[in-house]
Order: structure tokens, then sequence, then C-alpha cells
């Protein structure tokens, strides 16, 4: 042994235990703030962070996680948490956590400093928007269609002359575009039938054929030799016509896509047509366009809020997916073998959270979320989510959800229900249909929202219980519709709606009703139904006379093009048609030919035997 | 780099006369199985403290480890290879199972192809290494020493004032 190597290894083990005894927690914190505010695209903060690197505990009395989409507020806060990470896994560069207790966990908070994060150039950058936040945009814009629906605001004395110069009306400048589309199309055609080498080289063979007088020939030799160039010409002219095909099938591949062009037209109409209607804000009067403007703002408002933190959560779930890299073997790196799972830890998975809190509307939550971790299919069990309370006047919340990334394809389902909150005082519509605030009643929300992969089939319920309306703070009837629509809903004591999205990437539909929709419908049909017909009519005709001339104007076009393509195309199949008969002709003769020489020789061969 | 200087000198003065062959060798067997496998592996730890504590001669630790770092990224692939073979043998994989299923083990690494194959085959050069160097530091303290030290160059070196002035910081702190 030797003793100052043993007393160096002593020196060396106290330093090493004293330098575990500096704190690494700043260090610790600013590195999981930065890889935590990269993933989440805004700052994530803790306030009194703590590390114990000998016991492994983790610990903070405050954690912001600010919303990138504003930056002034945060998604989710919490309070008080303190958790331990497992030793082993650790060793394993994985970080695995039991159970966290999340205490003052607080939806949508306020923050008292601007929560942008300046992302690193290589993290940031276009990406892919996804399935759930393409259905999130469309479902926007059906809201924002929804608010310009003004049903009361309609007049029947429509000056279609002023309301047209507010129009762009396009399909005149789309088939101005067409016709020189055309137009180009068919000058090439033209310039291609009267310069194709088809016709010349028709030309030359016929020259050629001409000069070859069978009746003079006397020779068989000479007989042979042109025959076999008779036979040469026969397979030229065979190619000509050949080419001939392919110029047919190409010119009329050519007329098909500007018959396609044509058919355009009546949708260009159509959609000017529609856009005029849109100007004068005459709307579709029937019960689901009546549902989706006195509720879809609502409904698919909530909805829409739901469905950003679930598109949060597949966006952070794909980033954590796409963090598992294959093994790759490196010189010197070696590969790892497993001989059993005992190791094959996600790289990150917290078992259980317990998580309590309150909600913006101050309901008291309290759950648990299960299995939040980088890799489900390591650990076989998808996140689960529970959560429910109830206020101090009985108005109840609770979330259920699955987010599920076992099988093939992601699937969410995600249960919110929101019931027993006070009418009293609200209004159960923005919409100007159903202006009136409420005297009393209760409500209750349900949103059931089911993604698989890009497919999405949900529902967003809602139901007004012992309601009535406050007629008398809205004053007297404005108009004859006002009047119909408070007779019609004043004996409606349960107002519900419901909102069903269904669909795949792409095609998205979405269908509001209530049961008071027929109420309205019937009231508005007597007044304002002949009013917007009235109106779309002329619209219509205006709309048709502007642009009628200049539809004559194109079709005549094709009509008399194509008629004229098609006679110069025939003229030269006819051409190559006949000088093929032609060949074919001098061909059988010079066959005659060249067996009458033949037995000429034979004849007098068998004379000078004796035969 | 002083610090290794150092110790090649006190090697090459060790080989020379002062330690034992054991000594010797068997700091070079310790350096060699560090520097023939991965340095960051946790049976290093363990001989880096068998390097300190035994009496083993550092310098020839030092140098086991530079001329066989060099080895083994050369032969990094036999490694590989031989490790392959070691952990797909059917007949060792029960043995495996229970070593990989202690968590004391396992954070040896031991799964890894380069670990255990670059850690059997030093362990397996161990064997002739030891008694190679052994018979070969006798043999150069009896028949090659005293060949060199009649060398004019060795005989003009210790002629040097620099060699005396060196000699005599030696005898002052009593390591001549």
């Amino acid at each position: 042994m030797r003793i100052k190597g043993l007393i160096f290894l002593a020196i060396l083990i106290g330093l090493g235990v004293a330098l575990s005894f500096v704190s690494p927690d700043k260090w610790l914190q600013e590195n999981i703030e930065y890889q935590a505010s990269v993933l989440n695209e805004a700052k994530v903060e803790f306030d009194d962070f703590e590390f114990d690197l000998f016991g492994l505990k983790m610990s903070w009395s405050r954690l912001q996680v600010a919303n990138p989409n504003n930056t002034m507020t945060n998604t989710f806060e919490t309070g008080e948490t303190e958790f331990d990470l497992l030793f082993w896994p650790v060793m394993w560069e994985r970080v695995l956590i039991e159970d966290i207790k999340l205490t003052g966990f607080r939806l949508d908070t306020e923050r008292e400093t601007d929560g942008y994060f300046e992302m690193p150039v290589d993290e940031s950058g276009e990406e892919d928007p996804g399935f759930i936040a393409e259905v999130t945009r469309q479902i926007t814009s059906e809201i924002k269609q929804n608010a310009q629906m003004q049903i009361t605001d309609i007049k029947d004395d429509i000056n279609v002359d002023s309301l047209m110069a507010l129009v762009d009306i396009e399909s005149v400048d789309k088939m101005n575009a067409l016709q020189s589309d055309l137009q180009q199309k068919y000058n090439r055609w033209e310039n291609t039938l009267s310069n194709n080498p088809i016709e010349q080289n028709v030309n030359t063979i016929k020259t050629t054929m001409e000069a070859i007088e069978v009746p003079k020939m006397k020779n068989p030799k000479e007989v042979i030799s042109t025959l076999e160039n008779v036979k040469k010409l026969t397979d030229q002219v065979k190619k000509l016509q050949k080419d001939a095909d392919s110029l047919k099938k190409a010119f009329e591949a050519d007329f098909n896509s500007s018959k396609d062009g044509l058919g355009q037209i009546d949708n260009w109409i159509r959609s000017d047509i529609q856009k005029a209607v849109n100007v004068a804000k005459l709307p579709d009067l029937d019960a689901q366009n009546i549902g989706t403007a006195l509720f879809g703002g609502n409904l698919l408002g909530d909805f829409s809020a739901y469905l950003e933190y679930l598109a949060l959560a597949r966006e952070y779930g794909s980033r954590f997916v796409g963090a598992e890299e294959e093994e790759k073997i490196e010189r010197y790196e070696g590969k790892n073998y497993t001989f059993s799972d005992k190791y094959d830890w996600p790289s990150f998975w917290i078992q259980n959270i317990e998580l309590s809190g309150f909600t913006k509307t101050d309901i008291e939550i309290s759950g648990k979320v299960t299995n939040l971790t980088s890799d489900q299919k390591k650990i076989g069990e998808p996140i689960i989510i529970g959560l429910k309370g109830e206020d101090a006047n009985g108005v109840n919340l609770s979330i259920d959800g699955e987010i599920n990334y076992l099988g093939e394809q992601p699937v969410e389902k995600v249960r919110v229900a929101y019931s027993n909150f006070p009418l009293k005082n609200t209004k159960i519509s923005p919409s100007e249909l159903l202006k009136y605030d409420l005297k009393q009643g209760t409500g209750e929300i349900s949103v059931d929202l089911n993604i698989i992969d890009k497919r999405i089939s949900s529902e967003v319920r809602y139901e007004a219980k012992d309601i009535a309306f406050d007629f008398e703070s809205a004053g007297a009837p404005k108009n004859r519709i006002e009047s119909l629509i408070r007779t019609a809903i004043s004996g409606a004591d349960n107002i519900n709606a419901s909102a069903l999205i269904d669909g795949t990437e792409g095609r998205l539909d979405v269908k509001v009703r209530s049961n008071i929709d027929d109420l309205f419908l019937d009231a508005l049909k007597g007044t304002v139904s002949k009013q917007v017909e009235d109106a779309k009519r002329k619209i219509r005709s205006e709309v048709e006379s502007q642009v009628t001339a200049k539809r004559r104007e194109v079709e005549t076009l094709v009509r008399e093009k194509e008629a004229q393509i098609q006679k110069e195309y025939e003229a030269l199949q006819a051409k190559v048609d006949e000088q093929l008969e032609k060949v074919e002709a001098k061909k059988a003769e010079l066959e005659k030919k060249k067996k009458e020489l033949e037995d000429s020789v034979k004849d007098a061969l068998k004379k000078k035997i004796g035969f | 780099m002083f610090l290794i200087l150092k110790y090649i000198a006190k090697l090459l003065k060790a080989i020379s006369s002062e330690a034992a062959p054991g000594q010797l060798a068997a700091g070079l067997i310790l350096g060699m199985i560090i520097g023939l496998t991965p340095v960051a592996s946790i049976h290093n730890l363990i001989i880096l403290v068998l390097i300190i504590i035994l009496k083993v001669n550092i310098g020839m630790a030092i140098l086991g480890f530079l001329v066989f770092s060099g080895v083994a990224y050369l032969a990094d692939p036999v490694f590989h290879s031989f490790g392959t073979w070691m952990l797909e043998n059917e007949s060792l994989q029960g043995f495996w199972v229970t070593m990989y299923n202690n968590e004391w083990i396992a954070i040896s690494r031991f799964y890894n192809t380069v670990v255990i194959g670059s850690l059997l085959i030093a362990i397996g050069l161990c064997l002739p290494v030891y008694p190679l160097t052994v018979y070969m530091v006798k043999e150069y303290r009896e028949h090659i020493l005293a060949r060199i030290n009649k060398w004019k160059v060795v005989k003009l070196l210790k002629g040097t004032k620099l060699y005396s002035i060196y000699q005599g910081v030696n005898r002052v702190r009593g390591k001549a």
C-alpha cells in the first residue's frame, strides 16, 4: 500500500464531498427554464427553485408557464411543489418521478412581466400547423361567418346599382383570361397543323411514288429493288399515320382541358352572385343557419379553446417523441444490448400528478393526471386526466381525458362538463336576434372531443334551464321581426343547443342546432324570407346581365376554332390515308409485275431446255 | 505536462535500477486496461484508485495508458466484434441477464459491445504482458543497460555540468 496514495485519495474524496455542498440550484434552474422555454416557445419560470443532489429532491414555490400566444398571461401556474427523482433512472440519464403534488394550480393567469422568449435560431422557423391547429382555424373562420349574419337589417328595397358598385365581379376578368389562354392554344394548333412535317413527308412520298412507272419496267431486278423501296415507303406512311393519330390525341386532350375551363364559368358566376349576396348581407334562411347564428359563436368558441389545449398536448407529445432517438453505432461507442426491460424507461416519466387549485371562475378543482411521459409505448399506458371541482355556489366542473399515443394513430379524448352556473343577468347568445337578458336560469355546457389522428368527431352541448327573458328592460319591439321573435320565444323555459363537429383533414362539417331554431324560422319566414329572395333575384339577374355577353363570346370562340382546327386535321388525315392507299396499290402493282416478269423468264428458260 | 515528463523521467530511472520489475509490470497492465477500454467507465475509476493506493509504478501506468490508447483506436472494430460475440453467445445469456438485472453491475455498462470486448481483451492481455514486462525489465538491466552506459553520448551527457547539478539537487532532496 502506498500511504501517500491513500492520503491523496482521501483528499480527493473530501474535495468531492465539499463540492457537492456547493448548490447547483441556480445553474440547474437556468438550464431547465431555458429548455422548457424552448419547448413552450414562451418563458417558463420557477421561483425559489431548489435541488438536493444527495436526496434527489426538487422543489419550487411557484412555476409559471407563459402562453406563447399571449405572453402577458400564463397558460397555467402552480404553487408549492416538491417531488423526488428516482435514483437508478438518473444513472441512466432518465428523469422518472413517481408522485408530484401540484398545489395552487391555476389556468390562464395574468403575468407581472412579459413572458416573451427569444427562440434560438435553429429551434424557430415555420412548422406544419398540424391537424388540430387546422381544425381550430376552420372553426374560427366559421365563427366569423356567423357573426356576419344580420337578419334584422334586411331591407326589401335594395339598390342593386349601388350594391354592384361595391362588388368586384371577377367572372368577366376570369373569362377574359380564359379567352386569351384559349386563343393562344388555338394559334399554337393552327401553326402545328400548317407547318407540320407530316404533310411535307406525304408530299415527298407522293412525288416519289408518281415517279415510279411500273409498265415501263422490263428487268425483274429493277422491279424487286423498286418493290423494296415501296415497302419502305409503306412503313414510312404508316408511321406518318401514327404521328397523325398522336397529334389528334394531343389535340383532343388540349381541347378537353379547354372544355373544363368552360365548365368553370358557371362556378365563377355563382361565386360572384354569392359575393354580391354577402355584400348585401343576405342570409340563407334555414334552421341550421339560424342555429349557427344564435349559438355558433358561443359553442364553437368554447370548443376551439379546448382544441387549443389539445393541439398543445399533441405538439408537446410529438416533440418528446422526436427526442427519443435510435441508438447509432459510432466508432469507440459500441452498441448497447438489453437483456431485460428493467431499464427501458422513457427519457421522462411522471407517474402520478396530484393537482389542486382554482379555475379562473374560482372553482376549486382537484384530481390526477397520470403517466405523463415522453414515450407512452415504453410504459404501455396513456395519459389519463381526471379533474373535478365545485365552487361555493354549487357550480361544477369536471375534466376527464385520455391522450393515447400507444397505437399507430394518436387518439385524444376529452370530456369537459361545466354545470349549474347561474344565467341571471346574462345573455343566452351574442346574436342580436336574442339580445335579451335573462331574469333567471341555470346553465350546463358539456364538450366531448374525440380526435383520432386526422379525424375529429366532437359535440358541444349547451342547456339553459328554467329561464325567463327580460323583455321589459329591452323596451318596446323596434320592428315586426323583433315582435315576432319575442312572441315565439316567450314560452320557452328551456333552451338547448348543440354543435356537432365532424370531419377529416380538409373536410370539416360543423352543424349547430337548437330547440328554438324552428321557432325563429317560422317567425322569420313570413317576413324576412320574401325580402331575402327578392333581393337575391335582383342581384342574380344583374350579375348575369354583366357576364352573359362575355360568356357567349368565349363559347363562340371555342365552337368556331375547334370546328376549324378539326377540319384542318381531318384534311391532313385524309391526305395520309389516301397516300397509304396509293402506296399499297403501287406495291400490289409491283408484286404483279414481278410475278409476270418471273413467269416470262421461267417460260423462256423452259423453252431453251426443251420442256 | 510537467507532471507527465516528471513521471517519464522517474520511469526511465525506475526501469534502470530502482523499482521492482513486478511493480513496473503491474503499472503497465493497469495503464493498459485504462488505455484499451473506454475511459469514462466505472471499472477505470476502480483501476485508477488501485494505481494510486498500490505500490505500482505510476510512470509505467501512464506509459501503458498512452501507448494502448492508440492501440485501442485501431482495435475498436475488433473490440466491438468480440463484444458482440460475447453478448450474443447463447450459453452466456443467463449469466448476462443476472448481471444486467443487478443495478450495481449494470452501471458498469458491461452490456456495451466495446466496453465488454475491450475489457475482456485487456484482462486477457494481462496474462502475457505482465510476465513479459518482468522478463524484459530484467533483461534490460542485465544486458542492455551496461552497454548503454558505455555509449559515448551517455558518457558525454553524464559529464555535463547540468547532469552534476541534477544529481546534486536529487541528493539534497534525498532521492539520489
